[in-house]
């Protein structure tokens, strides 16, 4: 059973283990059928794991969505220096709580998924960038990759292939810029967690300047599915453009919030009246950010007949980000909630860039300023202004995150920053 | 040693508790993985995984002595430079010594054959390493937008009012700071409070009171 709630129309493929505390253990997972794709994918060879997994059409599961196995292709066939396969596991994207789960309940997919991804890009080093806060998690995790060694799975020579792989968890500061994967690459050197400038692009020079590979957790899980049973299996599920499965971390105000599995194109409304049991009693929707807290916020009419999918959450007006769903019923303050998120953001700008650095904080302080009912009407174009300069301007992408809330929720819920300034007066927050 | 293993109670208002969920707590969490790993690191691909916010703090510990350097030696071995186990390295200072001061950053360097100036500016950008004394238990109380939709504001006034503390403080008693956390990664179990290295789940400000009474009564 998932934790703690699940739902008959889930899909359950990188879940399906969830709830089982026998599957974290290496007996546990062989029991379930684990490490059987080794083999499988040691004799497809490195170019046909590629070519299959780019079949499936995986888009990465972080955030932007990039296919997988076209990112794989990037990295050199000849291999002249090291590779690295770094797994990106520094959850903290607000609204975002999957990657946890699938650390905690199914550790041996991930290492399975990743001594796959390391074959096919030739990397005979592999970290999992864990964020810091994770300790329980990690220790869970770090157990698992203990008994793959024990077991042949990791190490030199696995399953007489020849392909020598070492894991390692690593632990992060506590930094949400370090889940940008070059700011990822520069802490895991023990640098400062600062995006660098794109290109070079990681398969060219990445970790230690060499030709590296970072996916999302979820990602390298979804792998040895699709080695198991084939591009076409995995494709069964979710649309053309976005095929699979995906969780869906639903947080706010729903009844029963929690990750569930469903497949890419999942309509929004469903998931929240049916999967997670509506909304509490008598409330309404006001609205739901469908990707993490750096996507632009949707209304409720937007919502109406918003698919869960790559490309249909664009169409409605966001992104969907990481499938992190947060829900917003009619006793939200929106000036307030967006304040707080900006205000993450002014907390975790890297402060190299003078757009985001002096721009997110300006920001903060003319929202907190309104949310205390000492704003003007002038300063919503203001935000809109400072905001629109932040976008594109920037090495990474945390300087847009503050954009799309702000801007988002000024172009569809002026009504409520207008009451704040004019009266002083909340709407919502009931 | 191990400090989550000593933590005898549930989270008053733990996630589980649903009525559709048969595991309990500990199945859950894992505790049976939780502070396992002996102080020198077990296996090098989990040396560097180890550290834990550790209710016993001594600021004069000895860095990297004993089980300690042995794990330093491990966790070395995983890198391909000095500078990139400097990250695990403070971590673990952090476990001995509750908090990492100049001086700590200073050994660091000269263990790592860093200059002080260069662990400084990389220490300091990081939340997790604490620049300061803490209290025994910190705790860190998550208001980012899940959260704060579910009233995570309203707990983590609770927390400074049954601690007598302001955000950031350490209580006279030497046992409590409150810090106002960034997203924990458990959104959907409002709110998420993280005390030491334990997630709690679900905690409304009534649970509060409790919370701080179990841990009193461990920190005896």
């Amino acid at each position: 059973m998932a934790y703690p709630y699940t739902h008959e129309k889930e899909v359950r493929i990188l879940s399906k283990h969830f709830g089982e505390p026998e599957a974290r253990t290496l007996d546990g997972w062989k029991a379930r059928g684990g490490y059987r794709t080794l083999n499988r994918a040691f004799e497809m060879g490195r170019d046909k794991v590629i070519e299959e997994v780019k079949a499936s059409g995986l888009r990465g599961r972080g955030g932007a969505g990039f296919p997988a196995g076209v990112k794989w292709s990037f990295m050199p066939k000849e291999k002249t220096r090291p590779h690295y396969l770094l797994c990106n596991a520094d959850e903290s994207e607000p609204g975002t709580f999957k990657d946890r789960e699938l650390l905690r309940w199914t550790p041996h997919q991930l290492i399975e998924g990743m001594i796959i991804a390391a074959y096919a890009i030739q990397a005979e080093q592999a970290y999992v960038y864990c964020r810091g806060e994770f300790f329980e998690t990690t220790q869970i995790l770090a157990r698992a990759v203990e008994e793959a060694y024990e077991a042949g799975y990791l190490g030199q020579d696995i399953l007489g292939s020849g392909f020598n792989l070492d894991i390692t968890v690593h632990c992060g500061g506590g930094a949400y810029i370090c889940g940008e994967e070059t700011a990822l690459m520069n802490s895991l050197e023990g640098r400062r967690g600062t995006p660098r400038v794109k290109p070079p692009f990681p398969a060219q020079a990445g970790y230690m300047g060499m030709p590296s590979t970072v996916n999302n957790v979820e990602t390298l899980s979804s792998v040895p599915f699709i080695i198991a049973e084939g591009a076409e299996a995995y494709r069964k599920n979710g649309t053309q453009e976005s095929p699979g499965t995906k969780l869906f971390c639903v947080s706010g105000h729903v009844r029963k919030p929690g990750n569930y599995e469903l497949p890419l194109g999942f309509p929004l409304m469903e998931l929240i009246n049916d999967v997670c049991g509506g909304l509490k009693e008598g409330r309404t929707l006001k609205g739901v950010i469908p990707g993490g807290s750096s996507v632009p916020i949707l209304n409720a009419e937007e919502c109406a007949d918003c698919e869960l999918s790559f490309e249909g959450v664009i169409k409605a007006g966001s992104q969907l980000g990481c499938a992190s769903v947060i829900v917003m019923d009619d006793s939200t303050d929106i000036v307030k909630e967006v304040r707080r998120m900006v205000g993450f953001y002014a907390h975790e700008s890297c402060g190299q860039c003078t757009p985001c650095r002096e721009g997110s904080a300006w920001t903060e302080k003319i929202l907190r300023r309104i949310e205390d009912g000492r704003g003007t009407e002038e300063d919503l174009d203001t935000l809109v202004e400072v905001t629109s300069q932040m976008e594109g301007t920037t090495i990474c992408v945390l300087s847009d995150s503050v954009a799309a809330p702000v801007k988002s929720s000024i172009r569809k819920f002026r009504g409520e920053y207008l009451a704040r300034i004019r009266t002083g007066e909340k709407v919502g927050a009931a | 040693m191990s400090e989550a293993r000593k933590i005898p109670f549930n989270n008053p208002g733990w996630a589980g508790n649903t009525g559709e969920f048969s595991l309990t707590e500990a199945e859950v969490r894992g505790d049976e993985y939780v502070g396992r790993r002996p102080p020198a690191g077990g296996h090098p691909s989990g040396a560097s995984s180890y550290p834990y916010m550790l209710a016993e703090k001594d600021p004069d510990a000895p860095l990297f002595e004993g089980a300690y350097r042995e794990r330093f030696d491990k966790l070395r071995t995983r890198y391909p430079d000095a500078r990139s186990a400097l990250l695990p390295t403070l971590a673990m200072a952090q476990e001995l010594r509750g908090y990492v001061s100049p001086g700590t950053m200073d050994e660091v360097a000269a263990l790592l054959d860093l200059s002080p100036a260069y662990v400084r500016g990389v220490a300091t950008f990081y939340t997790m390493y604490n620049k300061r004394p803490v209290g025994r238990f910190l705790i860190q109380v998550c208001t980012n937008i899940s959260c704060s939709l579910c009233g995570g504001d309203d707990v983590l006034r609770a927390f400074l009012n049954n601690t007598g503390t302001e955000l950031g403080e350490t209580s006279e008693d030497g046992l409590f700071t409150v810090v106002e956390a960034e997203c924990l990664a458990a959104c959907g179990f409002p709110t998420t409070v993280q005390i030491n290295s334990r997630y709690y789940e679900n905690v409304t400000p009534k649970d509060v009171p409790e919370i701080l009474e179990r841990l009193k009564a461990q920190g005896e």
